[in-house]
């Protein structure tokens, strides 16, 4: 999904080895943020502008979702990003999970 | 409370000034006095029920208890601060912000609001009736509203 995972930069690992399937991470996990009556919208923008680096437009686009579909999938990532990802959202007061892809 | 745009935005530190009245203040200070208010074990890993037990749910749980341990010594620094907020010339409030400053406090603001309206059960504030009047605190509803002010007057500085 090359919208959400765009903003998201990579460590630069210092192997430079090409990547298999057993060496590429398993981005198998994705963070939701969950609609809910409370949080601002403005203020739900605002935190993902902040937790992903995302422009104004695109995390506007992703907390209509929120508040529209009742969920948005915010990005896919790997276990470890993920729960960071999560810890960060949820310090802000949003009802984010880390869900296994399917 | 207002944002006032201001030239200090191109200091090597830049700050978010904020004007606001004697009843204001005094509000703020009260909604922070309120701090924290949402339990850590409110927060969700997972939807899945298995990872209720789960270390990632420890964690997880773990990791908030630490962010409220430090945003309430920030919260207690600020009380203690005299320079907090600053009169000018005028006699006119204003509190000073960084942008670090700024989100930890957009952070307690709505922990106490998500807290209050955890207290009062999750209502459907869109559909007022929906709400158990019965069992709500006008006090919560005051404090999440104030909070919810507070907020927008804060993010109009980072629009």
């Amino acid at each position: 999904m090359p919208e959400t995972s765009a903003p998201i930069t990579v460590p630069d690992t210092e192997k430079k080895e090409k990547p298999t399937s057993k060496s590429r991470p398993d981005r198998g996990y994705l963070v939701i943020c969950w609609n809910d009556p409370v949080n601002l919208m403005d203020y739900v923008t605002h935190v993902f502008q902040i937790v992903f680096g995302w422009a104004k437009a695109k995390a506007e686009k992703h907390m209509l979702q929120v508040h529209n579909n009742g969920k948005s999938l915010l990005v896919r990532e790997t276990f470890e990003k993920a729960e960071h990802y999560v810890h960060q959202l949820q310090g802000y007061g949003l009802h984010a999970t880390m869900e296994k892809e399917e | 409370m207002k944002f006032v745009p201001g030239p200090d935005k191109d200091t090597p530190e830049p700050v978010h000034i904020f004007r606001l009245n004697e009843r204001e203040e005094a509000l703020l200070l009260a909604m922070l006095r309120l701090y924290p208010v949402l339990e850590t074990s409110h927060h969700r890993i997972s939807r899945d029920p298995k990872a209720g037990a789960s270390a990632e749910q420890r964690l997880l749980e773990e990791s908030m208890g630490q962010l409220r341990a430090a945003h309430r010594r920030k919260v207690e620094a600020l009380f203690h601060n005299p320079q907090r907020f600053f009169k000018d010339a005028l006699g006119e409030r204003h509190l000073v912000l960084t942008a670090a400053q700024l989100e930890w406090l957009l952070q307690v603001l709505n922990d106490i609001r998500v807290g209050n309206w955890v207290r009062l059960g999750c209502p459907d504030l869109e559909k007022p009736a929906a709400m158990n009047m019965a069992r709500a605190s006008a006090r919560a509803l005051q404090a999440m509203h104030i909070c919810g002010e507070f907020q927008l007057a804060l993010l109009e500085a980072v629009k």
